[in-house]
């Protein structure tokens, strides 16, 4: 270990039906997965047999960051949890949930690179560990309380620095949509339930080490001033979404919001955001505001500030103090309520129509309600999944066919009806609790509607309007915003993608132009990218982008970076072009652990980790027809809801032929094989995964 | 080194500089100390009195100080990274001498107040702690019993020589607002050093919450974290006589 910088050294392995506390090194077993979901993989893979359900005490439910997580490399704060999945239908199958927050460099602080949970204990425990102190310890008091009371109640006897990931009553009542969550607002999703069937309500990190920087301090220090000088707002955008001053180019699409006039008017006293010239770096911080960006203008007069995770100059999470929720809506909701992105959303998914409008107050309340309940009760949505199976059964009168007409008749239906925030509180309590059929199937996700309730699959793959994809999950980033690309990666999955590598480049408010141009110089081709609304044929270079989102994904998620910052390849400085640096994970990586790998050499690292993946899914599936029976697409990806042709200006429509090339295309850059789907013998020996072409082999799992 | 009050005449310049309290004249200075000067204005945080006496405890003021305005923290940390990584190739938040992480989750007076307190589960708040480089008398160097508290000759900050520290901590508990670091490593105290008047911490902040600035006297408006547990010791204390006695 002495020789590498970044990787803390140790993985922590318990074991909670013994009790048995023990450590392994993390760079003799998983360095050539280097962390996060590369160590979650390799874990099932080594020890989690196929056909394991996810509430079996032999699941195994693993916490990994990689060797960027606690540096100063700019948004590395996310934690990657990885275990057999509750959610995925009709089988369960790999996934990985992440949260940010303060978890990830408090473990590293502590010791670990990650943190292997398996068994289940004989009654309700949590996991203190303050640096080489490790104790399961009775969690009866904590059993059935609100995430935010257990935090509390842990800080207290651990100090105010313990970093707390904790479930809800959701995760203790094995709801599967359900969450853990650290720093009580950073959620990883689809986890929480596996957690609480091994009788685990928290894990407490406390950390007083660090994180040693192998290379050169002073060549750290540059590489980490250029990374900041490339960086947009959240997801990369690198354009202002207002005309400024300094900038050559605006779109109203992207989450750099800053603008002078636009204040975080709940700072005491207020700021105003101003114009956040790129060059300035002790500004980047003010560039983001999602709670505006999501919800409205609405949302500035209530902004204390931009919050998030560690190292992160971003603050998408952006912190609100609303003075009159706890008056207006009681039942215990606070002030302050800080959420990002879908989360934000929650509570107005719900609603068809707010009658003033989505951007008005009553949607906002939604919102505030939403977020302050899902927090504390540990409530997944499955990226909105769940309220728009909500929206559907409810206005087709499928939930009055379903439940009893006693239960149907317990909820405030009136309230609904008037989009009425508080109906929320009726309603999401009730699918913590597992109370009642509706709350109960809501809480299973979408794959009991089909399972439990006998609605067919087939009517939510032909919507678009439901977002559904397959296995239970939904779309993201779908071909409805990347096309042929954005369709790809969807196939890949057991849930929602989860996938940001592309959209971080091709939604950054560059105008095509611009983006065809640094296009050519990264996929080979300006035809890589299609400007918006105006999709073309497949061809090569987007199929080599689609495999470059893939692997950085998988490489982002193992590293320790935020994949809903990086890549960062695009950048808003004109003098550069606009161009960022395809490098950078290369570059964090060579420095930080004192291993010198070139780009193409770390890519190989993230296709390694994106193979071991699909050989998990192929294992657990006991098929190597994958193409076949995984990487399917939803009916809706072929037609137009107003009847365009493919390829015609602002269809999304897809053509089935030419996806059936880009999936030929996208096999054949990875090595796998057409037929199937599945990586050869050839391929998995190039990505060091012999012992899986070892074990298909002998299970005549290799095409 | 008997050298200096003749010709520069360090003492009245640092009298001077140090604005300390009118009552002590440069002629009662000289009466009792009454010898040579050395470094006090350089590496010299302590003036020694010839033949191994007990040196005085004067230091020149700080040229500058970091300032950091809770209403624009974000609570990113990136301070605390740039403070220990580019100084210390290790990112190490405990080692830091600019202290955000202890006050991120309930602010300055911990979890007891819960959402009512500070911080990001409290009200939002998040304080910076920050050395106010002291003017005289200097907590941590008036503790320290190998005089290894020095000042930094660009900025005049008050710094850790690790040559003379020896690990005892008794700095730690001098401090009243708890911004000494240690090393458990190295066994060496650290402390808030400026960065030769370029501090990694303020070049660092995305929200320009942190500043540095010309140096004022911040010990009687920021309250104590703590009463301090260790003060100069009987010797040291017995040279405020030197000047201060009528």
């Amino acid at each position: 270990m002495a020789t590498f910088g970044g990787w803390a050294g140790k993985v922590l392995r318990v074991d909670l039906s013994t009790g048995r506390i023990s450590t392994e090194d993390t760079l003799e077993k998983y360095k050539d997965v280097l962390g996060g979901t590369g160590l979650g993989y390799k874990v099932l893979w080594d020890e989690v047999k196929p056909g394991t359900k996810p509430y079996d005490s032999e699941n195994k439910l693993i916490f990994g960051v990689g060797p960027l997580a606690g540096t100063g490399a700019p948004s590395n704060g996310r934690t990657a949890i990885t275990t057999i999945y509750p959610t995925c239908w009709p089988k369960p199958l790999v996934a990985t949930g992440h949260f940010g927050g303060d978890f990830a460099c408090q473990l590293k602080y502590a010791g670990y690179d990650g943190i292997i949970i398996e068994g289940k204990a004989d009654r309700p425990v949590w996991l203190s560990i303050t640096d080489g102190k490790v104790e399961i310890k009775d969690a009866r008091h904590l059993w059935g309380q609100g995430i935010r009371r257990t935090n509390l109640d842990i800080v207290q006897e651990l100090g105010p620095t313990a970093c707390v990931a904790a479930i809800g009553i959701a995760g203790e009542n094995l709801v599967p949509m359900s969450t853990i969550i650290n720093n009580v607002s950073h959620s990883a999703g689809g986890v929480g339930s596996v957690m609480g069937a091994k009788n685990l309500k928290a894990i407490a990190v406390r950390g007083s080490g660090y994180v040693r920087i192998a290379g050169d301090k002073a060549e750290w220090e540059k590489v980490i001033k250029h990374h900041l000088a490339l960086l947009g707002s959240n997801n990369q955008h690198v354009v202002p979404n207002s005309p400024q001053p300094w900038a050559e180019f605006s779109h109203p699409g992207v989450r750099w919001v800053a603008s002078k006039g636009r204040a975080w008017g709940a700072a005491q006293p207020p700021i105003d955001s101003g114009t956040c010239d790129p060059h300035d770096l002790n500004r980047i911080a003010y560039r983001t505001n999602n709670a505006a960006f999501y919800l409205g203008n609405i949302a500035w007069q209530y902004t204390v500030r931009g919050n998030g995770c560690t190292s992160c100059p971003i603050r998408c999470h952006t912190l609100l103090r609303v003075p009159y929720l706890p008056e207006k809506y009681g039942n215990g909701i606070t002030e302050n309520i800080q959420s990002t992105c879908v989360r934000l959303l929650f509570g107005r998914f719900f609603y068809k129509s707010f009658t003033d409008g989505f951007l008005g107050r009553t949607a906002f309340d939604a919102c505030m309600v939403g977020v302050y309940l899902i927090d504390d009760l540990g409530i997944w949505d499955n990226y909105g999944q769940i309220q728009r199976d909500f929206i559907k059964i409810y206005h087709e009168g499928t939930i009055k066919d379903k439940i009893g007409e006693a239960e149907f008749k317990s909820y405030s239906w009136d309230k609904y009806a008037k989009s009425d925030p508080s109906f929320l509180f009726d309603l999401i309590p009730r699918i913590a609790r597992k109370e009642g059929e509706l709350a109960t199937v809501l809480g299973k996700g979408t794959g009991a509607l089909f399972g439990q309730w006998g609605l067919p699959e087939e009517e939510w793959k032909k919507d678009e309007g439901l977002g559904y994809w397959k296995m239970g999950h939904p779309q993201h980033h779908s071909s409805l915003e990347a096309y042929q690309l954005g369709a790809i990666i969807n196939t890949q999955y057991n849930r929602d993608v989860q996938c940001h590598t592309h959209q971080n480049f091709l939604r950054n408010g560059l105008p095509i132009k611009e983006q065809k141009r640094l296009a050519k110089d990264l996929w080979g081709s300006e035809d890589a990218v299609d400007d918006i609304g105006m999709y073309t044929p497949m061809n090569l270079n987007k199929a080599k982008m689609t495999r470059w989102t893939l692997l950085r994904k998988e490489l982002h998620d193992s590293l320790s970076l935020c994949n809903w910052m990086a890549p960062v390849v695009a950048s808003p400085l004109k003098e550069r072009g606009y161009s960022g640096d395809d490098t950078l994970e290369s570059l964090l990586y060579s420095i930080a652990t004192g291993e010198k790998m070139t780009r193409e050499e770390l890519d190989e690292v993230g296709e390694r980790i994106f193979g071991l993946h699909r050989a998990l899914t192929i294992r657990d599936m006991g098929t190597k027809e994958m193409r076949k029976e995984h990487d399917t697409f939803p009916d809706w990806v072929f037609k137009d809801r107003q009847g365009r042709a493919p390829f015609t200006p602002g269809t999304t429509h897809m053509e089935k032929n030419d996806l059936n090339l880009g999936m030929d295309m996208f096999y054949n850059l990875l090595g796998w094989d057409k037929a199937t789907g599945s990586p050869t013998e050839e391929t998995y020996k190039k990505l060091k995964l012999g012992y899986v072409a070892e074990e298909f082999e002998k299970k005549g799992l290799l095409p | 080194m008997n050298r200096g009050i003749e010709k520069d005449d360090p003492v009245e310049g640092a009298l001077n500089r140090v604005q300390l309290n009118p009552s002590c004249s440069r002629r009662q200075f000289l009466k009792v100390s009454g010898v040579a000067v050395m470094g006090l204005t350089a590496f010299g945080a302590l003036v020694n009195g010839a033949g191994g006496s007990t040196p005085l405890i004067i230091m020149d003021q700080a040229e500058g100080l970091v300032i950091g305005d809770p209403t624009k923290c974000v609570g990113c940390r990136r301070c605390e990274l740039a403070c220990t990584e580019f100084n210390d190739g290790k990112a190490w938040p405990e080692l830091s001498r600019i202290k955000v992480t202890r006050n991120l989750a309930y602010g300055p007076k911990g979890n007891v107040l819960g959402q009512r307190g500070q911080g990001n589960f409290g009200q939002g708040l998040i304080v910076q702690d920050l050395c106010k480089q002291c003017p005289h008398p200097v907590p941590c160097a008036d503790a320290c019993p190998n005089d290894a508290i020095i000042l930094d000759p660009k900025t005049k900050a008050r710094v850790v020589d690790t040559e003379k520290c020896i690990g005892c901590m008794m700095c730690q508990r001098a401090c009243p607002w708890e911004m000494m670091s240690f090393d458990p490593e190295a066994k060496k105290a650290t402390k808030c050093f400026l960065c030769g008047g370029k501090p990694k911490c303020v070049e660092a902040c995305p929200a320009g919450a942190i500043r540095y600035v010309d140096w004022r006297d911040l010990t009687r408006k920021i309250p104590p974290r703590v009463a301090p547990a260790v003060h100069a010791s009987p010797a040291k204390a017995a040279t405020c006589n030197d000047c201060h006695k009528k």
